[in-house]
């Protein structure tokens, strides 16, 4: 009471004068243009890079086609003659398409003439062919009009990538390619289609054949392992930590170490990957389980402390309330905790996810760079991922692997904000108010 | 994880409580474990690492009455009634010695499984805090966990009954599977009593049930209390003195981590022994 006495009561009053108003008033608006400023500018820097990757992407998923007049002579491609598989297997279908392209300029003669010619024709054409005679054998020995790919040069051409003014030399096409072409555009044998090629086909050499099935296969079970090691681990550690470990010098030396795993470089990870699953336990090279594995070491810590954060952020009332029941601790997190976390521990190993699927750096470690065709069948097949493939088609020489390149940066793009999507929906659906 | 509490515990540590209270040592002996006695508590000290929370508290608790823990704030109340069905346990630095007897027996005993024992020592808490979950499955989940209903229409009946006794029933009846949490506060409140008394407990304890609540909830849960102490033994915390006048039978009074007077709440009101208790309750201090 006696406090009271000895501080008196201060004269001064608050200033509320207009002036000092005008002041706060423009401090406000100037706070609200700054962050209007940095939103607008961080909209826009998006806007270019969808934009650049859009434009540049879409037209991967067209291609040109050239129709054929494609004689089907047995003698070519039943060599054996007895229209079984293997014998079919084994026809001579490059030199069908050849000669379609050959019967439509009879007047060229000459091998290098000609093999100019049949460079504006897509050489993945005898697989084309040879498919059509598989799945209809009665087709042999008829004469048909068949579409088949350009070449991805003739591919550019047609789509307007390739300018025809440039000096002959720095061109790929040259001059009487481009005549050629030309006639086939007049007498209406170039199309431009769906390239269902790219979402059917794995990687190849020729653009027109390449496709992101294989990759989009890989990262799929590469994910699938991923999740499947890491989300049961790191979920059972973040709860052990939380609400079981005792809080000692061990435990806090746990918690450090897993928060200086999170800021690991990720390609340390990719090499302990290399020394100990490849070198060590003699696992397979380029396989969706070693790259999961791999990502699932990487992802743990992600998910172990966002796992512990939601864990944290359940008021404590909740379980004290029903321990105080007479549950059993574990009934307690099992029951009341874990379902109110869960939301929060399904973000953060979503995030962890999607950070995985566009990791590159440790899969380069563990050989998932590799050219790999064939469309990964399991979880020991080589494979590769969305993007490392990227990154091989950045890398290519041929020009036409550029739109490829944007159009898979799409497709990995699809995925990632189908899997944000998903996040957003099951912290929806789970999520509970107290 | 549980609280290393040392076996047996019956380590007492002697402490010169004569320094902090006029209250002489002799007076621990003076309980007396009688029948009417549901829980006796005899020389029980508290620590929160070095700090020590409580100092040789020696009370007895009986049967079927409602009794009042009342002192100024950061005094041990609450530390002290969670001794009772050792929600101590939770906090990692908080230690516990002395003896508590539940009908004779040591609860703090090795044998005592904490889970069983706060299935008989039931507890509702300074803030409402239901379970995010239905109104029904709030108070379904007690009988559920200790297996008291094997059937739908078991559970039905028991839900209905803690509610009815917990004078909740009207209220809810046709919203049953509507969030606990959508409740006002004082519904919230007679909701967790509901759910405390729907295991059949044998104490309850109230660690200020009332202090979040408007005073037409206060009186239900006062009502409330005083219904309920037919059939089970209340121990409250409260810092209402009017409160503590009203509902109970008897009061303790606890001051700087020591009790420094206990008996009939009409004694303790009207002519109480010492002096700081005299202070306290005519507000004086506190």
């Amino acid at each position: 009471m006696s406090d009271m006495a000895r501080f008196q009561l201060s004269e001064a009053k608050p200033d509320l004068s207009p002036k000092r108003l005008r002041k706060r008033y423009r401090a406000e608006a100037r706070f609200r243009l700054y962050g209007i400023t940095a939103i607008v500018f961080a909209i826009g820097v998006l806007g270019i890079l969808l934009g650049s990757i859009f434009t540049t992407g879409i037209s991967a998923f067209m291609q040109t086609e050239v129709a054929l007049d494609i004689s089907f002579d047995a003698n070519l491609i039943d060599p054996g003659g007895t229209r079984s598989q293997d014998s079919l297997l084994e026809g001579n279908y490059r030199k069908l398409w050849r000669d379609g392209i050959f019967k439509i300029f009879s007047e060229v003669k000459g091998r290098k003439q000609k093999r100019d010619l049949s460079k504006l024709i897509s050489r993945g054409s005898d697989l084309t062919l040879r498919e059509i005679v598989l799945n209809d054998p009665s087709i042999i020995g008829t004469t048909q009009r068949i579409w088949v790919k350009s070449s991805a040069d003739i591919d550019s051409l047609n789509k307007g990538k390739t300018a025809r003014n440039i000096i002959e030399s720095d061109r790929k096409i040259k001059n009487h390619q481009m005549a050629w072409f030309d006639k086939l555009m007049a007498e209406k044998r170039v199309r431009l289609t769906f390239n269902s090629t790219f979402f059917s086909a794995g990687d190849s050499r020729e653009p027109e054949q390449a496709g992101v099935l294989g990759a989009t296969v890989g990262s799929f079970l590469t994910l699938l392992v991923t999740l499947s090691l890491s989300f049961p681990i790191g979920v059972m550690a973040a709860i052990y930590l939380e609400s079981f470990a005792p809080k000692n010098r061990w435990t806090d030396i746990i918690e450090v170490n897993i928060n200086n795993l999170a800021a690991v470089p990720s390609i340390v990870f990719g090499l302990l990957g290399l020394a100990v699953f490849l070198n060590f336990f003699g696992m397979p090279r380029s396989a969706p389980i070693v790259g999961g594995t791999v990502l699932a070491l990487m992802t743990l810590p992600t998910i172990i402390i966002t796992g512990r954060a939601a864990l944290k952020a359940v008021p404590p009332s909740i379980q004290e309330a029903a321990l105080a029941m007479g549950a059993s601790k574990l009934q307690a997190v099992s029951h009341h905790v874990l379902p109110l976390a869960m939301p929060g521990i399904l973000t953060g190993t979503i995030i962890g996810m999607a950070r995985a699927i566009g990791e590159t750096a440790p899969l380069l470690m563990i050989g998932m760079v590799a050219f790999i065709v064939d469309i990964p069948r399991g979880l020991s097949d080589p494979a590769t991922v969305l993007p490392v493939q990227i990154y091989l088609w950045a890398d290519a020489p041929e020009r036409a692997f550029e739109e490829k390149t944007s159009a898979a940066i799409m497709v990995l793009l699809l995925f990632l904000i189908l899997m944000n999507l998903a996040a957003v929906i099951l912290r929806k659906k789970f999520e509970k108010r107290w | 994880m549980e609280v290393s509490i040392p076996s047996g515990t019956n380590v007492i540590i002697k402490t010169d409580i004569t320094k902090m209270t006029n209250r002489s040592i002799d007076d621990s002996t003076e309980i007396n474990v009688s029948s009417s006695n549901k829980v006796t508590v005899d020389n029980v000290d508290v620590f929160y690492g070095n700090k020590q929370a409580l100092e040789s508290v020696s009370l007895a608790i009986c049967k079927n009455e409602v009794t009042a823990l009342i002192g100024p704030s950061g005094c041990g109340k609450s530390t002290f009634l969670r001794c009772l069905n050792r929600m101590n346990d939770t906090i990692d630095i908080c230690r516990v010695t002395g003896k508590i007897l539940l009908d004779g027996a040591d609860i703090n005993d090795r044998n005592i499984d904490v889970v069983q024992l706060r299935a008989r020592v039931g507890m509702v808490f300074q803030k409402p805090n239901p379970f995010p979950k239905s109104i029904f499955e709030n108070v379904a989940y007690g009988p559920r966990i200790h297996g008291m209903a094997n059937s739908k229409v078991g559970f039905n009946e028991l839900v209905e009954a803690s509610l009815h006794r917990a004078g909740l029933w009207e209220e809810v009846k046709d919203r049953l599977d509507q969030p606990g949490t959508s409740l006002s506060g004082g519904q919230q409140q007679r909701l967790c009593i509901a759910r405390a008394i729907a295991v059949n407990p044998e104490v309850i304890l109230m660690d200020e049930p009332c202090s979040a609540l408007d005073p037409i909830a206060t009186a239900k849960i006062e009502e409330l209390m005083d219904e309920l102490r037919q059939n089970y033994t209340i121990v409250i915390v409260t810092h209402s003195m009017q409160q503590a006048a009203r509902v109970s039978q008897r009061t303790a009074f606890f001051h700087l981590g020591v009790l420094v007077e206990d008996g009939d709440t009409e004694q303790i009101f009207t002519n109480p022994e010492h002096q700081r208790t005299q202070d306290y309750i005519t507000g004086r201090f506190g």
